[in-house]
């Protein structure tokens, strides 16, 4: 009201002529000027009250990765637990006390967890005790060594979408905050915040004489209720009319909402630092940032450093500024004791204590940028990008931070191992990989380049490559579910020349230039004869390698002309994936996924999604088609890696290589994992690398880390064991079964009699064996 | 003992009218009663005892009371698989079925190659009417029941019940 005046009496003292006679004037013009600053005070009370009532804070959407899962017998080597628990933040103690702590020992790891609100149910705190067998877990136990069949930790974060405005927040309600830290600031910051009405005058006073005796700016009076009008208007500006607005705006507020509520949205709405272009907004996130652990897990001297930031957050920051920070924090520290919150013990050990500060979780808004869009992809189906920036969604992707962690680590020293080094300075080799869990369809870690973080093109998701032998899965299986082929059809590994639709003529060749001659269906594929397979397709027919690719996943259209036979059809690694996939989980097609669920702010499940499954072979075809790719590895284009497997055999796998070794392939699977890894250049020049000496190697390399499990597929009922003649020969007369090999067939589509070396050689053999079976 | 038994828990499923599959895993172990946000502890107070051979009826998919944890049955070793299928069971109870499957899913992922666990998501998936997913997850249960004869006729009336429907 004030400058309104001033300025009403200054022009009445210029034009008067006779004060009596304005007088009126004057009168009606204060009268006026009153109900001017009225209605605007009424103005700014309605606008705080409702601006204050729909305070929703934009919250960035929340990302986090699988959680660890840890039940007896699990696939989790020690390092493995203790570096997840790290990246959680979770502190190692002696003793495990406390949630977010953990002791290590010999072969032994104990815990306490958070708890978490999972999409399907809330899982508690826990205590746990784990030990290790090797790369497994051997026993799990809880509380007092109590028996414990399974136990869930709590999700890594791995990612954020920001709102537009930058801002961060975790938002807290009142109980779960900490009391030392309120009492902190009340005392740093406002002493009589709890009896005061907004402003605070003897705050003013005390503040006006400690900055006149200081000579300059030495304290603030501002409550914490004009700190958050300030917060929440975001205005820089230091005008006299600004205090005063923000000053009738905190009365305002004090006038509607109680201490609490004001203390709450004060908790969360501070501005407490900057993490690049992300604003940090609250003291849980700030608790996150500067301690990466919860705010609820903090002791004294780390609140009352959090304390001290409102004041300044960069001036104060204790990442760039410890010195500083630690002055701030024994300042904050001081005014407790002086306000009897804490004893003057309390207060000796507190500000000896020394700065622990570390900076939060490396990778946290920009980490894993190729398994991101992967994501953004499948989310983008159900959510628009604001709700996603602005809504606090929680979403629990698939990723495995350890096979993700493994495959950063490894790919680029893999790749340099393999390349082949060419004169010049183009662009390097690159390379893309996808790993996959093998019955579910879930994507578990993801390259788009063989540089990790990599934020360019996804390779993974976009380079779109003939995909060479990787097709003959397809080829062979549908084969094997027409009636007339099995595993020891045999068939014509000679020169072929065919006449295309448009007049070309095409001669394909084997990788070696070399004819086989006859041999037999299994063999063709374990060695990737080119020849035998176009035999075998051309006969088969096009239309069903075309079927069967679509059933097991591709989707784009297929031209049926026979180089499909030898993978003239362009797929990027993620559509290779998910036909291994398919073949992997026998059969079945389960889309690939990277998000399992989404959740609100407060984890009310939005959306969960479940596996899907839908046959897309025969089973026992399947079965008949991965004990082939498993002999490659035994003897077929993989068996040069097969002595890095020591444990990890039978696997199942292909080899790819295109024209000219432009790009160089492996898809391969075990019981857990399916992986696909592609190497070659950008500009599409020869690598000089085929699938067996490129990429093979890699996904040696990624899946000997991982320890990829052995596949267990037993056979199905319908398929039985023949021996049939080692060597190949149409001429059933020629046949030699001097020396034979076991071949599974099914039982409807068994080798022809004359054919098979079971009846005249092994007939006995099998029935003492049958009576032989009960006792072993 | 072993018939006893086999009585008992017939009578259970029997009148718990719900297809669960506690019956066929036959590792219902006593548990503290948990809510609805179960925390996947399981503690058996005693040692295991073998398995008893349980007869199974036909399925017949459609929610039900929650099983109550009979305390008659000796307790086995809770697994992993066993523990998550009480709490399937309860979220069936509840009718809450997309947190059931999601148990259901969790369970898979440990043990991917377990027949009875997708033959369970089937029948969730068909009481949401779910049918096609219904479907999928049947025939590759029956595709992973190797020889157990009960399993195979059970996901086979469940695949007549999905054809019907679908």
């Amino acid at each position: 009201m004030a400058p309104r005046k001033r300025k009403v009496s200054q022009s009445a003292k210029k034009s008067s002529g006779s004060s009596r006679r304005w007088l009126p004037y004057v009168l009606a013009v204060m009268v006026w000027g009153a109900v001017a600053v009225g209605v605007w005070c009424v103005w700014i009370d309605y606008q705080v009250r409702e601006d204050f009532r729909e305070l929703q804070w934009a919250l960035p959407g929340r990302i986090y990765a699988r959680p660890m899962e840890l039940y007896e017998g699990a696939h989790i080597a020690q390092s493995e637990l203790t570096g997840y628990l790290q990246r959680l933040g979770y502190r190692q103690t002696p003793q495990p006390q406390r949630a977010g702590e953990f002791s290590v020992s010999t072969g032994r790891v104990q815990l306490r967890t958070r708890g978490f609100q999972f999409w399907d149910g809330a899982e508690p705190s826990l205590f746990i005790d784990v030990t290790f067998d090797g790369r497994r877990v051997f026993s799990l136990r809880g509380e007092a060594a109590s028996p414990l069949a399974l136990a869930r930790l709590d999700p890594i974060e791995i990612a954020q979408i920001n709102p537009e405005t930058g801002e961060d927040r975790l938002p807290l309600t009142m109980e779960e905050v900490p009391p030392p830290l309120v009492q902190a600031l009340i005392a740093v910051e406002d002493q009589r915040f709890y009896t005061h009405y907004g402003v605070d005058p003897i705050g003013i006073a005390r503040a006006l004489v400690a900055n006149i005796v200081g000579g300059g700016y030495v304290q603030g009076g501002s409550t914490l209720t004009q700190q958050l009008v300030k917060n929440l208007y975001l205005t820089r500006e230091r005008t006299l009319r600004r205090k005063i607005e923000e000053a009738v705006m905190a009365v305002a507020l004090e006038l509607h909402f109680s201490k609490e509520e004001i203390l709450t949205a004060y908790l969360n709405e501070v501005y407490l630092g900057q993490d690049g272009n992300r604003a940090i907004h609250g003291f849980a996130l700030a608790a996150e940032h500067y301690f990466a652990r919860p705010l609820k897990e903090l002791a004294l001297d780390e609140l009352a450093l959090l304390a001290g930031l409102p004041r300044g957050a960069s001036f104060y920051n204790p990442l760039r500024h410890p010195e500083r920070a630690t002055t701030r924090r024994n300042v904050v520290l001081a005014a407790m004791r002086d306000s009897d919150y804490i004893t003057s013990s309390q207060y000796e050990s507190a500000s000896a204590a020394p700065l622990l500060v570390q900076s939060a979780r490396p990778a946290r808004s920009g980490g894993y940028p190729a398994f991101m869009e992967l994501v953004y992809r499948d989310l983008e189906r159900d959510y628009d990008k604001e709700a996603l920036r602005t809504e606090g969604l929680r979403i629990f992707t698939t990723l495995d931070i350890n096979a993700q962690t493994v495959l950063e680590a490894t790919l680029d020293k893999s790749v340099t191992a393999v390349e082949r080094k060419t004169s010049g300075a183009a662009a390097p080799l690159e390379a893309a990989v996808v790993i996959t869990d093998a019955s579910t369809g879930e994507v578990r870690a993801l390259a788009g380049s063989r540089k990790s973080g990599y934020t360019g093109f996804n390779r993974a998701l976009k380079a779109v490559r003939p995909i060479g032998s990787l097709v003959k899965p397809a080829v062979y299986l549908a084969a094997l579910e027409s009636p007339d082929f099995h595993l020891a059809t045999v068939l014509s590994d000679e020169a072929i020349s065919m006449k295309l639709p448009n007049g070309d003529l095409w001669q394909p060749k084997n990788y070696d230039e070399t004819e086989e001659g006859d041999v037999y269906l299994y063999d063709a594929l374990q060695r990737s004869l080119n020849l035998a397979t176009v035999d075998l397709g051309m006969k088969l027919g096009l239309h069903k390698v075309a079927d069967m690719l679509a059933r097991l996943g591709y989707s784009k259209a297929i031209q049926p002309f026979p180089s499909l036979l030898l993978g003239a059809i362009e797929m990027a690694p993620l559509e290779v994936a998910q036909i291994y996939q398919s073949l992997a989980s026998n059969g079945f097609r389960s889309p690939l996924r990277t998000v399992e669920a989404v959740t609100t702010a407060e984890g009310k499940p939005l959306e969960y999604y479940g596996i899907g499954t839908e046959q897309a072979a025969d089973p026992a075809s399947v079965f008949l088609l991965e004990h082939t790719l498993q002999g490659v590895f035994e003897r077929g284009t993989a068996r040069t890696v097969a002595s890095r497997f020591p444990n990890n055999l039978p696997l199942a796998g292909k080899t790819g290589t295109t024209n000219d070794l432009r790009d160089s392939w492996f898809a391969g699977y075990g019981e857990d994992l399916v992986g696909v890894v592609w190497l070659g250049y950008d500009d599409n020049r020869a690598s000089g690398l085929t699938g067996a000496t490129g990429a093979l190697r890699v996904w040696t390399d990624l899946m000997t880390q991982l320890d990829i499990q052995p596949r267990q597929t037993q056979a199905p009922q319908d398929v039985q064991w023949e021996q049939i003649p080692l060597f190949a020969v149409r001429d059933a007369e020629r046949r030699d079964c001097s020396t034979t090999l076991p071949l599974p067939f099914r039982s409807n589509r068994l080798p022809d009699v004359g054919w098979s070396c079971e009846v005249n050689d092994s007939f006995f053999q099998r029935i003492l064996e049958r009576f032989k079976e009960p006792g072993q | 003992m072993i018939c006893r038994q086999a009585l008992v828990l017939l009578a259970l499923t029997l009148s718990s009218g719900c297809s669960s599959l506690v019956d066929t895993y036959g590792k219902r172990a006593p548990v503290e009663e948990i809510g609805t946000g179960a925390p996947a502890v399981v503690v058996p107070a005693q040692p295991p005892q073998p398995e008893a051979p349980v007869p199974r009826r036909e399925p017949l998919p459609v929610p039900a009371p929650a099983p109550t944890a009979p305390s008659v049955l000796e307790p086995a070793p809770a697994t992993p698989a066993s523990t998550l299928l009480i709490s399937v069971d309860q979220a069936i109870a509840a009718n809450d079925l997309d947190r059931a499957a999601a148990l259901c899913e969790r369970a898979l992922r440990i043990m991917p190659r377990d027949g009875k666990l997708w033959y369970k998501l089937a029948t969730i998936r068909y009481m949401q009417g779910r049918y096609a997913d219904a479907q999928g997850f049947a025939q590759r249960a029956l595709s992973l029941a190797g020889a157990d004869a009960l399993l195979q006729r059970d996901i086979n009336v469940l695949l007549e019940q999905v054809t019907a429907a679908l």
